[in-house]
């Protein structure tokens, strides 16, 4: 049984800041995340074909860790954070997990060695439990994702991260669909069963090896909500119905907190304020040097309250100014030395207020996630924090809410987005405060709409 | 601290929208007779029971179910395609517009006891390794409501299972999405295989890190920015178009 978050780490919004956490981390070669600084987190794909073989694989990640670590020297910088979102072949093959995180950990303790410059190695394995044609949470698979959290902790990645896929079933059906309820029980409900479950061994297998369990992102369903979403003029769904989705998923990203992750979390998890607001453990974000992965509505604002900043994810590949990780690394770590000055020239809130407003009214996304509204979303969600049910539905109406309250001259919204939240705020308004009522009609709506549902097998219903 | 932020933003999707809702621009383009009409709405709203309850009028009226499909069905759809195409819809309306239709056409099948004729045929997966499958579900849902058969492979789909896909169905044009990059590598991969079968068919690509400069790298791929652009290309190759001119309406870059 784990405890649940009931109260919040932080006593006002105003002092939630980047570079600190109330919990910072420290990982093997030095570098400490939330504790007063913050440092580029780089991220990276290999290209296309460099999956075909293990070779191939681990030449890849050898050279381009080589280049990042060579581009901080070459610029100057105190650390960096590397982040390895494993491709499908390394978490299906422990062994190719195992062997790239050594690769990497060995030239990052070369340049240690050298040159004293801090860094740390997160290790994302990729979700692999489905199988072709459903969600196979518990099985086989998940025995082999642990395995692969085993090798990479075994070789030395500091932080073990995974972005779940526990009710993307329910999402991908009620997402194109305006499904309110749907969100709820998909992101709320059914991803903090499965994160409960995962955290929990994630953080034994953390425990054992003396690495830290980092934490999740609602990747898989409120980015996949906020991608669809797109930009101003984009047709695809509502802002104002993604960034409900992105309020339920921040007590879901919690549920990895309540069951052992310690941070510093996700850098997609644009959740995270949320999320940091309630535990006081550093998070990852990624804004403005992540557009070579997406756009988004939030590029400065997401800034606010960062302890590594990211840039999601580049192709590795050659660019006029050095290679495609050398390029974002240094715009990355360009941005956190400013964050760094600001601090220390006591200018911290200041910039981060800045920040704030250059992106507070430019979505319906970006004005619930500036902190301040993040903090009244905590707040919410800690309130009920017991209840999984509750209080993903407590975050979803004060999203709507403090979108309600929003002054209509700033934060100015289509009819489109304005009458998808009124008829979110009806479809709330209907919903049973009872969880055992709202789990056992999800429950038997959904198994008669989505077919590939399997509630038995994948969270023991 | 707080700012005007008038300077610093242009929100253009609200200094773009029609003065009209979408309501009403729908009602516009009704068919005027009963109960087509009613079924036309019903299927703009989403309404699958109310899409059921005008065929029905209509069959007892003593329309031809299957005519039905492509002279009300079809057309109740299109004007919800169109308005997507304009701007002036989201796309969950497009999805439970096309669930009512889909509805509404099986309804009309087991009434009249006979199909009828697809505009043609198309095998959609998402590509080996890649589990993700919202874009392919969304490029699938879009090109049944333009009137397209579809045969859905489903995800995680084996580079040998598309082959003998293309081999059995025969389609008009073959869909691949994927995530991330060293899943699409597979795209490269269908495309070798088909060629060496000798098949030349347009494959579209797109969906998460696929790009059109990998799509151009080898021959049959033409590059998919939008769901929305897979039933454009499937009308596209049925006006005749090869290829080449494929590629040239829909690279952008």
């Amino acid at each position: 049984m784990v405890k649940r978050y009931t109260s919040l780490a932080y006593k006002a919004a105003d002092d939630m800041i980047f570079g600190k956490s109330v919990y910072p981390v420290k990982a093997e070669l030095g570098l400490e995340v939330g504790a007063g600084y913050v440092t580029a987190e780089v991220n990276y794909a290999p290209r296309p074909e460099a999956g075909v073989s293990k070779e191939k694989l681990v030449s890849e990640y050898r050279r381009l860790t080589t280049d990042i670590m060579a581009r901080a020297v070459q610029i100057g910088f105190p650390g960096v954070a590397l982040e390895t979102e494993h491709v499908e072949q390394m978490t299906n093959n422990p062994d190719r997990g195992g062997e790239v995180a050594h690769v990497q950990k060995t030239i990052m303790e070369e340049y240690h060695e050298e040159y004293g410059i801090k860094s740390a190695l997160r290790h994302t394995p990729g979700d692999i439990r489905e199988n072709r044609d459903l969600l196979a949470l518990i099985g086989d698979k998940y025995d082999k994702l642990m395995e692969s959290f085993e090798q990479v902790a075994d070789n030395g990645a500091d932080f073990l991260s995974i972005e779940t896929m526990g009710g993307k079933e329910i999402l991908d059906y009620s997402i194109l669909r305006n499904d309110i309820p749907g969100l709820v029980y998909a992101i709320g409900c059914l991803g903090s069963i499965d994160m409960t479950m995962i955290w929990s061994d994630i953080r034994k297998i953390a425990d054992k090896k003396g690495r830290i369990a980092a934490g999740d992102t609602d990747c898989a369903q409120a980015n996949t909500a906020m991608f669809i979403a797109g930009g101003l003029l984009d047709k695809n769904l509502a802002h104002t119905i993604a960034i409900i989705a992105r309020a339920i998923s921040a007590p879901r990203t919690l549920a990895g907190y309540e069951a052992g992750a310690q941070g510093p979390g996700k850098d997609c998890g644009y959740e995270n304020t949320i999320v940091k607001a309630i535990t006081g453990c550093p998070i990852t974000q990624e804004g403005k040097t992540s557009t070579c992965a997406h756009a988004d509505v939030m590029g400065n604002l997401v800034m606010q309250c960062c302890d590594l900043w990211s840039n999601e994810s580049v192709e590795y590949h050659a660019e006029f100014g050095g290679t495609s990780v050398q390029c974002w690394s240094e715009s990355l770590n360009y941005d956190a030395a400013m964050l760094n000055v600001a601090t220390e020239t006591g200018n911290a809130k200041m910039l981060r207020d800045i920040l704030v407003l250059s992106d507070k009214y430019r979505d319906p996304q970006g004005y619930v996630l500036a902190y301040d509204n993040a903090y009244k979303v905590a707040e919410s969600i800690a309130k009920d924090g017991d209840d999984l049910y509750l209080r993903a539905k407590n975050a979803a109406i004060s999203c709507v809410d403090i979108l309600n309250a929003a002054d209509s001259s700033k934060l100015v919204m289509s009819k489109f987005e304005i009458n998808a939240l009124n008829n979110a705020k009806d479809a709330l308004s209907a919903m049973t405060d009872e969880a055992d009522t709202f789990m056992s009609d999800s429950l038997e709506k959904y198994k008669a709409e989505v077919a590939v549902f399997r509630p038995d097998d994948n969270y023991k219903f | 601290m707080d700012v005007d932020p008038s300077k610093i933003l242009v929100r253009y999707n609200v200094a773009k929208e029609k003065a009209q809702t979408p309501e009403e621009m729908a009602a516009e383009l009704y068919p005027a007779e009963e109960p087509a009409k009613s079924i036309c709405a019903a299927i703009f709203d989403g309404e699958e029971d109310d899409v059921i309850e005008g065929l029905e009028k209509a069959i007892e009226g003593g329309a031809d179910p299957i005519a039905l499909i492509d002279d009300v069905l079809m057309v109740g759809m299109k004007i919800t395609t169109d308005l997507y195409d304009q701007g002036v819809i989201f796309l969950p309306n497009v999805m439970m517009s096309a669930d009512a239709m889909l509805e509404g056409i099986e309804f009309c099948k087991e009434q009249g006891g006979a199909a009828p004729e697809p505009k043609g045929k198309i095998v959609c997966h998402v590509a080996e390794g890649d589990v993700h499958d919202i874009g392919k579900t969304i490029v699938a849902a879009l090109l049944r409501a333009a009137g397209y058969e579809v045969v859905d492979l489903g995800r995680d789909v084996p580079v040998d299972e598309v082959i003998a896909a293309v081999k059995k169905e025969n389609p008009m044009m073959l869909t691949g999405t994927a995530l991330m990059t060293t899943t699409m590598y597979a795209f490269k991969e269908v495309n070798d295989r088909l060629l060496e079968s000798g098949i030349k068919l347009p494959f579209q690509c797109g969906g998460g890190a696929v790009n059109q400069d990998f799509v151009v790298q080898y021959e049959l791929g033409v590059y998919g920015e939008e769901a929305a652009d897979a039933p454009k290309m499937a009308d596209a190759i049925l006006s005749g178009k090869g290829l080449a001119q494929l590629k040239e309406q829909f690279h952008k870059h």
